[in-house]
C-alpha cells in the first residue's frame, strides 16, 4: 500500500470505528483491532461489491462520491473491488457486462442498488438490453449482503410517484434480507458506516422495521432538532427574510422532522457544514417510506401532525407560563 | 452493408444510453442513440403543489440537480409573479458558479480522461517525486494483487492514448485530487444551496439561507481553494491535452456533427441589470472564418416524436407538445424526442456558449486548426469555468454590499403563497447547455408540467424528416480500425457529457402556450 494514500486511508477508517463502535455495541479498541485485521487483509483479497443503477438520477453515487471522510477514491481503490458501477467504471458496453457476470459467477460479494424499478413495464429501464427487474434477481442471488442505497431503491421514492410502477428492492428481492439505506441521496456517511460495519463483523446492523439501521434511523428529527426550543415556544419562521426569525421553527414552512426518523439533526450533512433546517427550507421527510408522495404538498402539513403538535406545544407553552407567573407572586 | 455494433451501457456518463453504429471500411457511416430509461417525472407532477416541482425536478439530474431546481423556480416566479430581490439572485448565483465548477471538473478527470489516458504506463514511470511515487505504487499494488478494478476492463488504449509515463502518472494524480476538489466544490454550494447533492433552500421567490457574513467567507475562502486548482491544474492539463497529444483528433475534428449551435443565455452578471455571462444565440451551419450569431426566438423550437417511444403526431412547440408514450411503436428507438430549431439539429452547451460569445480563446483554438469536435468541447469547458470563477468574485463582492443595505432581502414573500392559475416558463444555461421548464396551474394545482432538457437537444434520435441527432452525426466518419475496440464512440459520446436521465421523460398530451421568455 502506498505511505500517503495509505496512511490517509486507515486513519479515516479509524475515525470512522469510533462512530461504530457504539452501534457495535464493543469498545472502541474492539472496533479498530477488527478493522486493522480488515484493512491488513484488504490489500491482497479486497471485497467484490457490485453497485447497480436503475431508474436512478446518480445523485447516490455523487453523494458517495463526494465524501471527503473517508475520500471516495481511498474506498474505490483501497478498500472494496468495484467490480461494476456504470458512472466510474473504464469498461463499457461488452466489457463492463463481461465484468458484471464474471463477478456474478464467482458470488460473495456486496450488492448495492441505487434507483428503482419500474414493474409497469420492464422496458422503461433497460441495461445491455435487459430489464432492471431482471438484473437486480440475478444479482441478488449470489449476493453475500444487499444494501438498498437511497429513497428510490428502498421504498420506490420520487418515481413511485410516477406511471411506471417504480418500487424498491424489497418488493422483488423476497428471498433475503435487504438493508435498506434510505434519504434522497444517501447520506454518505450511512453508507459508508454501513459497508464498513457489514466488512468488520460480516453481520447486518440491527435494523428496524423498515429495513433500515436502527444506528441511523432510530430518533426523530424533530426531537433531535436545534430549533426545538422555538417550537416549544411558538416562534415558528414566517419570513425568511427576518435576520431575528432566521433561527426559528419552520413548522409553518412544512417541515416533516416530526414525522422523519433519521439523524440528520445531529449529524448534519457534507461534514456538517450544513442541512436541510439550518438553511432554512425544512426537512421533507426524505427517509420515510411515504415520501416524496405522502409528503406533498412539501411545504405544508399534510399529515395533520404539524398542527396537532402546534396545539400540544401551545398547552405546554401555557402552563410553564402559569408557573412561571406562579413563581413570582410567591 | 457495414458491420453493425452496439454499445450499451455507455459507461462514465450520468443514465442509459445504447449507441449502435455500423461500420465500413474501419469508419463509422451510421449511428443510433437510444435512451433506455423513463420515469415519467413530469406526468408525477400533475395535480400537486407548484412549490413542490423545483425540489422534485431537482432528482431529474442527480448531477447536476441544482440547474433544474433553478430553472424550475425561474419557471415558477414567472407564473406566481415573484421578483427575486437582488439578493436572492446573487445567492443563486453564486449556488450555481459552485455547479459548473464541480460539473465541468468532474466530467474532464472523472468521466473523461480514462478515454485518453493509458493508466497501466504508470507502472513505467522512472522519476522520484515522492507524491507520483506513491500513486505508482498504488497502482502497481492493484495489479499486483491482480485486481484492477474499476481501471480495467477497458477498451485498448489506441495510437491516441497517452502512454508517456510522467504525463500518464500526472494526470492519474490530478484524478485522485480532482476527486476532492470536486466535492469540495460542491459543498461550496452548499453554504448557500443547503446541502448537497440536491441542494434543499432554492424555492419559488428567492432562496431560504439567510446568509451571515462568516459563510460568505467561507464561500470566498472555498472559491480561492478552487480558482488555484482550476488555474494551476484544469486549465492547463485541458490545454496541454488538447494542443498536445490530442491535437491530431481535434485537427481531424473528431466529433463534429452539424455545426449548428444554440444557447439560451443566463446567468446575470450584475443583477437587477440584464448583461448576461453567457449570451443567447443561434449559429447554424457555422463558417469559422465568418461566425454568424442570430438572434435565439423561442419560437422556433419543436419537437419530433417520428423516432421516439410516443405517440405520432406532427412536429409541435415543446410546451404544446402530444406525448403519450407507446413502447411498441415500430420506428421508435428511443424515449429521448428529438427538438429541434427551424427544423435544425443543433448542439447546446459548453462549445455552443462559447462560440456564440465568439470566446477569444477559443477562437483562437479554432484558429490554430482545431476544428469543433470532442477536443474542442473540452477545450470550451476549461474556458467558461474561468469565466463563472471571476464571476463569482463579482458576486461576492456584490453581495457584500447588499448584505450592509437596510432591509436586505433574499425572497419575495409576498408571492409565496400559490395562485389559483398561472403559466410560466424558465430558461438557463446548465453546464450541458440550453434548459427550459414550463409549468401552468389549475386550482393551485399543477396541470402540466414539461422539462426541455440540453441532452434533449444533443441526443435526440432521428426527427420526421429523418435528420440525424447531434450525437448520430458526430459519429459519421469516426476511425474504428477495431469493431471490437470502438474507443472513439464513446470518446465522441462523452465529450457531449451525456445526462440521460435528464433526457428522458414522459409527458402529457395538453399543455400551455410560452408566452413569456425570461432570463436570470
Ligand atoms: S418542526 Fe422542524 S424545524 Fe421545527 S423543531 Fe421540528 S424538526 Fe426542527
Ligand atoms: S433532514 Fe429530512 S429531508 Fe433532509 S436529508 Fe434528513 S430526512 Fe431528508
Amino acid at each position: 500500500m502506498s505511505p500517503i494514500l495509505g496512511d490517509i486511508n486507515r486513519r479515516d477508517f479509524i475515525k470512522y470505528t469510533a462512530m461504530t463502535a457504539a452501534a457495535l455495541g464493543l469498545s472502541q479498541i474492539d472496533v479498530m483491532n477488527k478493522v486493522s485485521e480488515a484493512m491488513a487483509a484488504s490489500s491482497s483479497d479486497k471485497p467484490p461489491v457490485i453497485w447497480l443503477e436503475g431508474q436512478d438520477c446518480a445523485g447516490c453515487t455523487t453523494s458517495f462520491a463526494s465524501t471527503l471522510n473517508p475520500p471516495a477514491a481511498s474506498i474505490i481503490l483501497d478498500t472494496i473491488s468495484l467490480r461494476y458501477h456504470e458512472t466510474i467504471m473504464a469498461a463499457s458496453g461488452h466489457k463492463s457486462e463481461q465484468a458484471l457476470h464474471h463477478t456474478v459467477k464467482e458470488g460473495g460479494y456486496v450488492l448495492l442498488v441505487e434507483g428503482s424499478i419500474p414493474l409497469a413495464d420492464g422496458r422503461f429501464c433497460m441495461i445491455a438490453g435487459r430489464p432492471f427487474e431482471e438484473i437486480v434477481l440475478e444479482c441478488a442471488k449470489n449476493a453475500a449482503a444487499i444494501i438498498a442505497v437511497g429513497a428510490c431503491a428502498t421504498y420506490g421514492g420520487v418515481p413511485a410517484a410516477g406511471p411506471t410502477g417504480s418500487v424498491g428492492v424489497r418488493e422483488v428481492v423476497k428471498n433475503k434480507p435487504i438493508i435498506n439505506i434510505s434519504t434522497c441521496p444517501v447520506h454518505p456517511d450511512h453508507l459508508v458506516g454501513t459497508i464498513v460495519y457489514y466488512l468488520t463483523t460480516g453481520k447486518v446492523p440491527p435494523l428496524d422495521k423498515e429495513g433500515r439501521p436502527l444506528m441511523y434511523f432510530g430518533e426523530s428529527i424533530h426531537d433531535n432538532c436545534r430549533r426545538h426550543a422555538y417550537f416549544e415556544e411558538g416562534k415558528l419562521l414566517q419570513d425568511w427574510n427576518d435576520p431575528e426569525q432566521k433561527n426559528w421553527c419552520l413548522i409553518d414552512k412544512g417541515c416533516k422532522g416530526p414525522v422523519t426518523y433519521a439523524d440528520c439533526s445531529v449529524r448534519r450533512w457534507n461534514d456538517g457544514l450544513n442541512f436541510c433546517i439550518d438553511c432554512g427550507a425544512g426537512c421533507r421527510g426524505c427517509a420515510e417510506p411515504i415520501f416524496y408522495a405522502g409528503m406533498s404538498p412539501l411545504y405544508s402539513d399534510p399529515t395533520g401532525k404539524a398542527e396537532e403538535l402546534k396545539k400540544e406545544a401551545k398547552i405546554r407553552e401555557a402552563k410553564r407560563k402559569e408557573l412561571n407567573t406562579g413563581k413570582e407572586v410567591k | 452493408m457495414g458491420k453493425r455494433i452496439t454499445v450499451d451501457p455507455v459507461t462514465r456518463i450520468e443514465g442509459h444510453l445504447k449507441i449502435d453504429v455500423e461500420i465500413e471500411n474501419g469508419k463509422v457511416k451510421d449511428a443510433w442513440s437510444s435512451g433506455t430509461m423513463a420515469r415519467g417525472i413530469e406526468l408525477l407532477l400533475r395535480g400537486k403543489d407548484p412549490r413542490d416541482a423545483s425540489y422534485v425536478t431537482s432528482r431529474i439530474c442527480g448531477v447536476c440537480y441544482s440547474v433544474h431546481q433553478l430553472c424550475s423556480a425561474y419557471a415558477l416566479d414567472d407564473a406566481f409573479g415573484a421578483k427575486v430581490p437582488t439578493g436572492g439572485t446573487l445567492l443563486r448565483n453564486l449556488v450555481m458558479g459552485a455547479e459548473y465548477i464541480y460539473d465541468h471538473m468532474l466530467h474532464f478527470y472523472h468521466l473523461t480522461a480514462l478515454d485518453y489516458l493509458d493508466v497501466m504506463a504508470i507502472a513505467n514511470y522512472k522519476g522520484d517525486d515522492k507524491e507520483l511515487l506513491a500513486v505508482k505504487d498504488k497502482i502497481v499494488g492493484l495489479v499486483k494483487s491482480n485486481d484492477t478494478y474499476p481501471l480495467t476492463p477497458r477498451y485498448k488504449p489506441d495510437e491516441y492514448c497517452v502512454n508517456d509515463p510522467d504525463t500518464v502518472i500526472t494526470a492519474v494524480k490530478h484524478y485522485i485530487d480532482a476527486l476532492a476538489m470536486q466535492a469540495k466544490a460542491r459543498n461550496m454550494g452548499a453554504i448557500f444551496g443547503g446541502r448537497q447533492p440536491h441542494y434543499q433552500s432554492i424555492v419559488v421567490g428567492g432562496l431560504t439561507q439567510y446568509p451571515d457574513i462568516n459563510q460568505v467567507l467561507q464561500f470566498k475562502t472555498m472559491l480561492d481553494e478552487q480558482a488555484k486548482f482550476v488555474e494551476e491544474v484544469y486549465i492547463p492539463d485541458v490545454m496541454a491535452f488538447g494542443t498536445g497529444p490530442l491535437f491530431p483528433l481535434a485537427k481531424m475534428g473528431l466529433g463534429g456533427g452539424h455545426y449548428n449551435y444554440l444557447s439560451y443565455g443566463a446567468l446575470k452578471t450584475n443583477p437587477p441589470k440584464n448583461d448576461l455571462l453567457f449570451p443567447a444565440g443561434v449559429i447554424i451551419d457555422m463558417d469559422p472564418a465568418n461566425l454568424r450569431v442570430k438572434p435565439f426566438e423561442a419560437a422556433k423550437i419543436t419537437e419530433s416524436v417520428k423516432h421516439a417511444w410516443y405517440k405520432d403526431s406532427k412536429p409541435l412547440h415543446p410546451a404544446k407538445g402530444v406525448t403519450e408514450y407507446d413502447l411498441d411503436k415500430e420506428n421508435g428507438y428511443s424515449f429521448v424526442k428529438a427538438p429541434r430549431y427551424e427544423g435544425h439539429s443543433m448542439e447546446v452547451g459548453p462549445l455552443a456558449r462559447m462560440l456564440i460569445k465568439k470566446d477569444p480563446a477559443l477562437i483562437d483554438l479554432v484558429k490554430k486548426g482545431a476544428k469543433p469536435g470532442a477536443v474542442a468541447r473540452h477545450a470550451a469547458r476549461a474556458i467558461e469555468t474561468k469565466q463563472v470563477i471571476d464571476a463569482c468574485y463579482k458576486w461576492i463582492d456584490q453581495l457584500l454590499t447588499e448584505m450592509t443595505k437596510p432591509g436586505f432581502k433574499i425572497h419575495d414573500s409576498e408571492n409565496w403563497e400559490i395562485p389559483d392559475a398561472g403559466e410560466g416558463a424558465g430558461f438557463y444555461e446548465p453546464p450541458r447547455g440550453a434548459l427550459g421548464h414550463w409549468i401552468e396551474i389549475e386550482d393551485k394545482k399543477i396541470k402540466n408540467y414539461q422539462a426541455v432538457v440540453p441532452s434533449t437537444w444533443n441526443a435526440s434520435p432521428r426527427c420526421d424528416k429523418d435528420v440525424r441527432g447531434q450525437y448520430e452525426e458526430s459519429l459519421i466518419g469516426a476511425p474504428v480500425p477495431d469493431p471490437d475496440n470502438p474507443i472513439n464512440v464513446v470518446r465522441i459520446i462523452r465529450s457531449f457529457d451525456p445526462c440521460l436521465a435528464c433526457a428522458i421523460h414522459l409527458i402529457d398530451p395538453q399543455s400551455n402556450e410560452v408566452k413569456k421568455f425570461i432570463v436570470e
